[in-house]
């Protein structure tokens, strides 16, 4: 059949069997869950069935876009991002609300989820859009451009709300980065992240002197007889750390601040602003955002939030039975696992329903739990396969939006499987996005599908251009 | 090309070191951490929630009001139940039919409050026997288990109003406070268990365990060290001294009425009495009967869940003297030795107003109030209201009603108990918008001064009043709570503070002596004690509905008063018929804790015989 739809030679069978081993070993895995269902509803009724069904359709497009002209893509990438804009914009009118969110199309029994589609079409857009010869990352009206057509289905998505599936589009800056996005954007990105973070896990007052001795440092170390004064300077940091307790702290603080204004300035008389300046600047901010974090979480979080936020960063403050019980039956599932896997059919745990949405996003405690740590590490080891393969794809492209496609994909999939798997362990906030593949989940079975033939389809025309 | 391939480097390291992170922490779960696998045979972790023994309540001398009786809830988790269990057994184990079986099986599973891997209430309240049959069997039923709670048992069958009862929280209070209530939890519903509702409750704790594919518990979760001990509820000291109590409800069997007895120097309530009353442990929540009990008291055309001691409310009639004179004295509108003669009736401008019985001529306050006479106060209160002018009744007036708020009349006490009434004495802006345009004076509202008309006092406000002058000028605001046992939590301060009525001590004198005529031969005299002298007053509450409301207020002994109380009967005509004597008899047994002559024992013969009910 391959050889009539033009034959497979330039054809990338790693990713090819990749995929088809993951859609198989996930179709497995959402038996294994739901195998009580077959004996109740038939097997069609059940939920292995209806991912068969998904499954065929899967199969079917990939074949459909095999035989489809591979400038199709390029050609009509914006008209499909417009499309998938325009679905998700209705799915907030039309859309049905299930577990609090409007993110559904409902037709009979099957449901459409148009985020896990508005993934592929961005892609699109982004790849055509950087692809273009006109198009310089160098630019700032090219940069706001390329952000905006991110930021905006990722905003709509929000709006549903949808917190997970906004954060996916985070993944594109992966492709932005690889086509020449200064990284000073992810340092600062970086750095205002971990200021937000750290803001929630210590007290923004210990941050402050941590941010505020380490600047001493840096001044301390440009300084003439530097190891006079970096000796000072860690002198003054362990004293401001004795006297941080109580009351203490806030002259601690007065004084590391009043000896880095003093510093600060002879320094900036001597040498100019080059250093003092950008380093006066990212001290206010990271201060300003750990301060603001904190504040924030105690004030305006409500207490559902805060939970999110504290079943990861603080699993001592949480309720074991309230916010702290899926994460935990979650680790235990997998934990119960240990290295060889209590065996198919055989997850205790995850039969018994003890794990929450263990079809869909927390699939990996079935594969944990019954094929033990040989099945987690041989899953992780297929995603990396996945993504770094997809990075070499990207690689071997004449075409620029061809590459850019690439590298949009590799950033999609990482995400959703650092993220997914992640969170299963406790590693990540929970935050609800699939497994590519493995997660039951008819559209993100298509869409993943789609992204991957699509793909497939540009790379066997690699030497086309 | 140089740059791009360096950030390709970049971008397979980020991936390679995230795969790492992710292989390290399923190596740390799977591998390493044993925490997460105490036992191979362990699926899943649960929580229990261990209930507290709510507080106890004991009266004033440490006799037990209330203590907890322990019954069981029998948990069950859906998905461990074995389909193929003897169903038969089991219904008959626990006394229950097939279809209660089917239908508390039978859960919204879509509504978010059933999980099939939760466990959740089957069949609450199952008493101690039934649960020591079950046990044996439990372990042929995977899936159930037993949870033990607390119900209340009642060692005496008296001070049902008093205390409360305890029922299920509903939707509302588990929504409101979510962190202390979840459904099914006990809460007062009435009484004491409601006003100490927070002291009581205690604290719930929480274990965490691991359990195996049938639901077996196989050990603790991370050695208990997440768990936390449920604490046990305070136990409430009272006031109450529960021989008076029940002493008390002995005598205002088959009478409608209510009683309030305090002790003037604390404030501390000692008998709270509303009858028709019923058993507690009707109410009780181990009861099965208890919504039958419940459906035949609100039924009840005597209202036995109408609490009379504290709810009713009705004119003070002429329990209203005593008080009046003392601020009419105060005020500077009488004098201890003033006359006023009566002709049988309060006359006005030649016309007959307020009528009144036979007796001699008062010649002082104290005559007075020994024989009540209704001209005698009709006048001291129409110069009461007057001070200012005729034609200026409203700061007269107004006066008066600040020195009853003082006695804490006409507004809320603040007892520590639900449902106070706060009673009635009008202001002047009552009347001025009663009688609009017109200029109303003190001769219409003159009935007033005889305790009718608008006003309107709860049996223990007229019982704090008595308190108030036993102490000569000041009372303790009434409660019930007198400390916790065993603990360093102490009694609301405003349960300590003397609030002064404003009258100085010399007025009292003759009031008292007035007080302690009408016991000795005046309208009390069915309440003299042999050798305690016995103050009070009488009064009727005229009623709208049907036969007056006999009423009576009073204190012992003269000095250094150890019991102040008011009676109210309904129906039962003049106050020295019932109330009086009942009165009487309390004291006495408080007192003495006896009742010694024969004339006396035949006296309480008769009032436990007393059967009023049937008046209207």
């Amino acid at each position: 059949m391959l050889s009539r739809l033009g034959g497979t030679r330039n054809l990338d069978w790693t990713t090819l069997s990749v995929y088809l081993g993951m859609v198989i070993l996930g179709w497995l895995m959402i038996y294994a869950v739901t195998a009580s269902e077959v004996d109740k509803v038939g097997f069609l009724g059940s939920t292995a069935g209806k991912q068969a069904i998904w499954m065929g359709i899967s199969f079917f497009a990939l074949v459909v876009i095999y035989s489809i002209d591979w400038k199709f893509w390029q050609t009509f990438a914006f008209l499909i991002y417009g499309l998938t804009l325009l679905a998700l914009f209705g799915v907030l009118v039309f859309g049905s609300n299930i577990k609090g969110a409007t993110s559904w199309y409902t037709f009979g029994g099957a449901s459409i989820q148009p985020s896990e589609f508005a993934k592929f079409g961005t892609a699109l857009a982004v790849s055509a859009y950087l692809g273009s010869y006109k198009t310089s990352l160098k630019k700032y009206s090219h940069q706001i451009v390329s952000m905006l057509l991110i930021v905006l289905p990722a905003g709509v998505i929000l709006l549903q709300p949808d917190m997970g599936s906004a954060l996916v589009f985070s993944s594109f800056l992966i492709a932005l980065y690889r086509e020449g996005l200064s990284p000073i954007f992810f340092w600062i990105g970086g750095f205002i992240a971990a200021s937000l973070i750290a803001g929630l896990v210590f007290a923004p007052t210990d941050i402050a002197l941590v941010m505020l001795v380490f600047a001493l440092g840096v001044i301390a170390y440009r300084m003439p007889q530097r190891r006079w004064w970096i000796g000072g300077v860690l002198a003054l940091g362990a004293a401001a750390f004795y006297f941080r307790a109580e009351e203490m702290v806030h002259y601690s603080l007065a004084g590391l601040t009043a000896v880095f204004g003093l510093l600060g300035l002879y320094f900036w008389s001597r040498k100019g602003p080059r250093l003092v300046a950008p380093i006066s600047l990212a001290l206010a901010v990271g201060i300003g955002l750990s301060f603001a974090a904190n504040y924030s979480f105690n004030h305006f979080l409500k207490p559902h939030q805060q939970d999110r936020i504290n079943v990861w960063l603080n699993p001592s403050k949480c309720d074991p039975r309230g916010s702290l019980y899926n994460l935990m039956q979650s680790k235990m599932a997998i934990s119960s696992g240990g290295f060889q896997g209590k065996g198919f059919l055989q997850g205790k745990m995850t039969k018994l329903s003890y794990v929450p949405e263990q079809s869909t996003d927390f699939i990996f405690c079935t594969i944990g739990e019954e094929q033990g740590f040989i099945g987690s590490f041989a899953i992780i080891v297929l995603f990396l396969t996945l993504v770094i393969r997809l990075t070499v794809i990207a690689e071997r492209q004449r075409s620029a939006f061809s590459r850019i496609y690439a590298y949009c994909l590799a950033g999609i999939f990482f995400l959703h499987f650092f993220v997914n798997i992640g969170m299963t362990m406790g590693l990540v906030p929970i935050i609800g996005i699939p497994l590519p593949f493995i997660s039951k989940g008819g559209s993100a079975l298509l869409s993943f599908s789609i992204m991957i033939g699509v793909l497939l389809k540009l790379d066997r025309h690699r030497y086309n251009l | 090309m140089e740059a791009k391939s360096s950030r390709l480097t970049y971008i397979q390291t980020l991936f390679f070191v995230a795969a790492l992170v992710l292989v390290g922490k399923a190596m740390h779960l799977q591998l390493l951490d044993p925490s997460f696998r105490k036992e191979a045979d362990a699926v899943a972790i649960e929580n229990y929630t261990k209930y507290p023994s709510r507080g106890m309540i004991y009266d004033r001398n440490g006799k037990l009001l209330v203590h907890n009786n322990p019954m069981y809830d029998l948990l069950v988790t859906y998905n461990q139940i074995d389909p193929d269990m003897d169903t038969t057994l089991f219904c008959r184990l626990l006394r229950i039919d097939r279809d209660y079986f089917i239908k508390a099986l039978q859960k919204d599973w879509r509504s978010g409050r059933f999980s099939k891997s939760v466990p959740f209430v089957f069949l609450s309240k199952i008493s101690a026997a039934t649960f020591a049959r079950f046990q044996e069997y439990l372990y042929r039923f995977p899936g159930f288990e037993i949870q033990l709670r607390n119900a209340r048992e009642y060692p005496l069958p008296v001070a049902a109003h008093l205390l409360g009862y305890i029922r299920e929280v509903n939707k509302n209070e588990v929504d409101g406070q979510p962190e202390l209530y979840t459904p099914g939890d006990y809460i007062g519903a009435n009484g004491l268990e409601y006003s100490y509702e927070n002291e009581l409750r205690g604290q719930k704790g929480f274990s965490i365990v691991l359990k195996d594919n049938l639901g077996r518990i196989v050990g603790p979760y991370r050695q208990g060290h997440q768990d936390s001990k449920a604490e046990s509820g305070l136990d409430l000291l009272t006031s109450i001294d529960l021989p008076l109590q029940e002493y008390g409800e002995q005598l205002m069997r088959n009478k409608r009425g209510g009683i309030v007895a305090i002790d003037p120097k604390t404030g501390g309530i000692l008998a709270f009495i509303s009858t028709p009353t019923y058993d507690p442990n009707e109410l009780t929540i181990t009861n099965n009967t208890r919504g039958d009990s419940y459906g035949k008291l609100v039924q009840d055309p005597h209202k036995p869940l109408f609490n009379r001691a504290i709810m009713a409310q009705y004119p003070p009639g002429s329990l209203f003297k005593p008080i009046l004179s003392l601020i009419a004295m105060q005020m500077g509108v009488l004098s201890p030795d003033r006359t006023i003669r009566c002709g049988g009736a309060y006359f006005s401008g030649g016309q007959r107003l307020t009528g009144c019985h036979g007796h001699p001529t008062c010649t002082s306050v104290s005559m007075a109030i020994q024989h009540s006479c209704n001209a005698y106060f009709v006048t001291v209160f129409r110069d009461v209201v007057d001070k200012y002018g005729f034609y200026k009744p409203q700061p007269g007036l107004d006066t008066l009603h600040a020195y009853l708020q003082k006695f804490g009349l006409g507004q809320k006490l603040g007892v520590d108990f639900p449902g106070e009434k706060s009673g009635n004495f009008p202001a002047s802006s009552f009347f001025d918008k009663w009688y609009k345009e017109d200029k109303w004076n003190s001769v219409w509202i003159r009935s007033l001064g005889i305790g009718q008309g608008e006003a309107l006092a709860t049996n223990i406000q007229l019982a704090n009043a008595a308190a108030a002058i036993a102490n000569r000028g000041w009372y303790i605001t009434p409660h019930f709570v007198a400390g916790y046992r065993n603990s360093n939590r102490k009694v609301d301060p405003k349960y300590t503070q003397k609030h002064l009525t404003g009258i100085d001590p010399v007025y009292f004198g003759p009031v008292v002596d007035g007080m302690a005529g009408a016991v000795n031969a005046g309208t009390a005299r069915r309440a003299s004690i042999p050798e305690i002298q016995v103050c009070g007053k009488t009064g009727t509450a005229e009623n709208p509905h049907g036969e007056d409301h006999s009423i009576f207020f009073c204190f012992a002994p003269k000095e250094n008063p150890r019991i102040a109380m008011a009676v109210y009967i309904e129906n039962a005509g003049f106050g020295g018929t019932y109330a009086t004597p009942i009165a009487g008899l309390m004291i006495e047994k408080f007192l003495k804790g006896e009742i010694r002559s024969d004339e006396r024992k035949y006296l309480e013969k008769r009032m436990l015989e007393a059967n009023l009910l049937h008046l209207k």
